[in-house]
């Protein structure tokens, strides 16, 4: 076990790696940084003389080099845009990040789960008919159209919520509704296939055959055995929602990750991107980790191999 | 189990409650404004960065040397009481006693010193050091307690605009010689209006009024600027009194703020001007002058801006606006097409082939991308085709710098506040975003009206560059900006053509 994790760590550091070089020469095509954060009457030889002393005028090779040398230290060097430190820039949105995607996460599973197990078990009723098409309306609806309309609806016309901002709990409820959304309705139509999947299973029959309660059918012997897809999912989309939810976020002008990082995108404030995807792979690698643990921990035949 | 479900709703509805935001009703009364922006400061250091977002918000806590006027747009008294000069390049100051920042240090010519020092120091890494900045500098000298000098590399007219400026906010010599920099860029300390109070990343900056100011305390007890990238969020703010002042509300929907009765527009003609480049500066048919002369005369400016702009423009013939302290007026292209054919056959175009590319940015300026499918439309009503490319703004950006634009591109540049802002940049053809330029003719006399110390000389010659320059046809000439401000009803506040939105002039007016 130990051995297992300790390769997986290792995959994790490769994966960083690969993701920040690909990244760093992705961002380098983008276009010249120094332009967008200098003024805009500012000389043609102060431009140039920016770009000497922050060193891209150097080869990309040694460029490439010295970000490389400096991220294994974990120095990402300063942000071009708020002359700070980028990692510290990144860091600082962390916590909101986290509050919003766990919020979301939750709002997912307890309002998916439960919607889908009762879809599968009352097939074709009409709340399985209602619960579809609610999961194909949360898929199909943008996310900023959802955000602007309840924008305009609670807080412009019923003033019941701000409009974006954080601080309070009320603060939460749209930007986290608004993310939950989508990932719900993932969540809900897979859960509702996995049980119905499992529900054909002999063994479900012979649990009914042998005077089981609905309940502990359901929840012990169908439920379980119909987590893996689920927490896969639900693995993923944690990993996505801890990386920030860009457009979420901007709406809502909540203070997290991606919207920090797309600025520094459209910006071109590179050392803010590193540090942003830096961190955004490390913690995407680790949650798939703890997904990969927890099927063992839900299947015991995954634990055998 | 009803019973604990019952207690979890109400305390959920409690704390939604106990959340709910501070009306605007509530802010009238502690005299709050609370300004919607699209982004947060990127320093709290003075001259650091050149950043309109940024020094609006500093310059409520720090002051310049001197202010502009707010009508004439001429430099008036703002630290320094007066000014003089000495020699060709050797301006005076005289500063105003008694005035203290707000950690009790006294402001004298040493805190102008220390300032400029800061931001010609490369360890500062201030945009401030530039040539179009304080580059031209060479030394601060302090004369006496209230007197200081700035001497400087070559004769340089434009000081005293400079100083007038956000370039001048001023901070202290002592603190920054023992905090440093780095614990002012956390904390500032100015001598301004309000005093900082806290900077949360990504959401607000927040001032509190400053009961010792040199001019009398404000009126506002409280300013928070609040950070809303995505534009309809911040409307939605302003609509539903979370906000109380927001910028550049776009025309098409002035009437939704008007017609929501929290809050009311506020418009003013700004100095910040418009204009479409016709690139002389690569192989093409702009290198004629006919041929720019022809397309200013086949451009319906009225047109653009009644119907595209709902009248939210003010036309300009030349280079300069009138809310430029070197603008002299200049005789407009009259809207004829005809004469544009004539032009065009004259310098050997055949309108029917001539193709043309057009790059625009998109939301940068009011409309930019609507007004530039308009201009295509229109100079296809000549027989003209125009391919217009909508870029990214860092893109753009980088095509002008480049000389990778096509043979035309819309640009906007401010505030423009005196000629050698405008002209030096914009018409010489080793500048960054210039598209005009290798004219002899003009490169002496632009380099000449720069240096000329005379007022009277200066308006000489920036008259005669005027003319010139509306001759060549560098542009086709558009408009200055129309800022549109939305501001709560209860508040009582005028903008400005230079852009200034300073809370120490706005008055709350509970009812």
């Amino acid at each position: 076990m130990r051995a297992y994790i300790a390769s997986r760590l290792a995959q994790t550091a490769l994966v960083v790696f690969l993701s920040l070089s690909v990244v760093f020469g992705m961002v380098r095509l983008s276009g010249d940084p120094v332009l967008l954060f200098m003024p805009m009457d500012i000389q043609a030889k102060d431009v140039d003389e920016f770009r000497q002393r922050l060193g891209f005028n150097d080869p990309l090779a040694v460029q490439y080099a010295r970000f490389v040398a400096g991220a294994a230290r974990g120095d990402f060097g300063e942000s071009l845009r708020y002359q700070q430190d980028a990692m510290g820039l990144v860091l600082e949105r962390v916590p909101a990040t986290l509050l919003l995607g766990s919020t979301a996460l939750l709002l997912t599973l307890v309002v998916a789960v439960p919607l889908g197990v009762v879809s599968a078990v009352r097939r074709d009723s009409l709340l399985d008919h209602l619960g579809t098409l609610a999961t194909v309306l949360g898929q199909a609806t943008p996310g900023f159209w959802l955000g602007l309309m309840m924008i305009y609806l609670f807080s412009v016309q019923l003033r019941w919520l701000p409009t974006g901002g954080r601080g309070t709990l009320a603060h939460l409820v749209m930007p986290s509704i608004v993310l939950a959304a989508f990932f719900a309705a993932r969540i809900a139509r897979l859960t509702r296939s996995a049980v119905l999947d499992v529900l054909g299973e002999d063994y479900v029959l012979t649990a009914r055959a042998k005077g089981l309660g609905e309940g502990r059918v359901i929840g012990k012997h169908t439920l379980r055995n119909s987590a893996i897809p689920i927490v896969t999912l639900a693995g993923l989309e944690a990993g996505q929602l801890l990386g920030g939810a860009v457009i979420t976020e901007t709406i809502f002008a909540w203070p997290g990750l991606g919207r920090l990082t797309v600025q520094a995108l459209l910006n071109r404030d590179f050392p803010v991107v590193l540090a942003a995807v830096f961190l955004i792979s490390v913690l995407y690698t680790l949650i798939n980790l703890v997904v990969d643990l927890l099927y063992g921990w839900l299947d015991p035949r995954v634990r055998l191999r | 189990m009803r019973g604990l479900r019952a207690a979890l709703a109400a305390s959920l509805a409690l704390a939604l409650l106990a959340a709910a935001p501070a009306g605007a009703q509530d802010r009238a009364k502690s005299k709050e404004i609370v300004i919607g922006l699209g982004a947060e400061p990127r320093t709290m250091l003075a001259v650091t960065i050149v950043d309109w977002t940024t020094n609006t918000q500093l310059e409520h806590i720090y002051d310049r040397l001197l202010d502009r006027d707010a009508r004439t747009f001429k430099p008036k008294p703002m630290l320094a009481e007066s000014w003089r000069i000495v020699n060709d390049t050797t301006w005076e100051f005289k500063l105003r006693r008694g005035v203290k920042f707000h950690n009790g240090e006294p402001f004298t010519a040493q805190s102008v010193k220390a300032t400029i020092d800061y931001a010609l120091d490369p360890a500062s890494k201030s945009h401030f050091a530039s040539a179009a900045y304080w580059g031209l500098v060479k030394e601060v000298q302090v004369v006496d307690d209230y007197t200081v000098r700035f001497v400087t590399k070559q004769p340089w007219p434009n000081l005293v605009d400079s100083a007038s400026l956000t370039n001048s906010l001023i901070m202290p010599a002592k603190a920054l010689r023992e905090l440093g920099p780095q614990k002012l860029a956390q904390q500032p300390i100015g001598t301004g209006p309000f005093k900082f109070v806290e900077w949360k990343r990504d959401e607000r900056l927040v001032l509190e009024r400053n009961p010792d100011y040199w001019q009398g305390p404000a009126d506002v007890a409280r300013v928070t600027f609040r950070f809303i990238p995505e534009f309809s969020a911040r409307m939605a703010a302003l609509l539903s009194g979370e906000i109380d002042i927001m910028k550049d509300v776009p025309p098409h929907v002035v009437e939704a703020v008007e017609r929501s009765g929290r809050a009311k527009l506020r418009a003013t003609v700004s100095s910040r001007i418009n204009y479409l480049a016709l690139v002389n500066l690569k192989p093409g048919p702009m290198q004629d002058v006919r041929v720019r002369r022809a397309l200013n005369h086949a451009v319906n400016v009225e047109e653009l801006i009644t119907q595209v702009l709902k009248g939210r423009a003010t036309r300009m013939c030349g280079p300069l606006a009138p809310a430029n302290v070197d603008y002299a007026p200049a005789e407009c292209y009259k809207h004829d097409p005809q004469r544009a054919v004539a032009l065009l056959k004259e310098a050997g175009v055949d309108p029917a082939k001539l193709q043309l590319t057009l790059d625009t940015p998109s939301g940068r300026y009011p409309l930019d991308k609507d007004v530039s499918l308009a201009i295509a439309a229109q100079l296809g009503r000549l027989g003209l085709k125009v391919n217009v490319v909508v870029n990214e703004w860092g893109t753009h950006l980088d095509k002008i710098k480049n000389r990778k634009t096509g043979d035309m591109f819309f640009l906007g540049w401010g505030p423009a506040l005196h000629g050698q802002g405008t002209v030096q940049p914009l018409f010489l053809a080793d500048q960054t975003y210039s598209s005009y330029g290798n004219n002899p003719v003009l490169n002496e006399k632009i380099r000449r009206a720069s240096t000329l110390l005379d007022p009277k000389a200066r308006a000489e010659a920036y008259a005669e560059l005027q003319r010139l320059i509306r001759d060549e046809a560098p542009w086709v000439f558009l408009w200055q900006q129309h800022d549109l401000y939305g501001v709560a009803s209860h508040i009582e506040w005028t903008p400005r053509a230079d852009e200034k939105v300073w809370m120490y002039e706005a008055k709350v007016v509970a009812r």
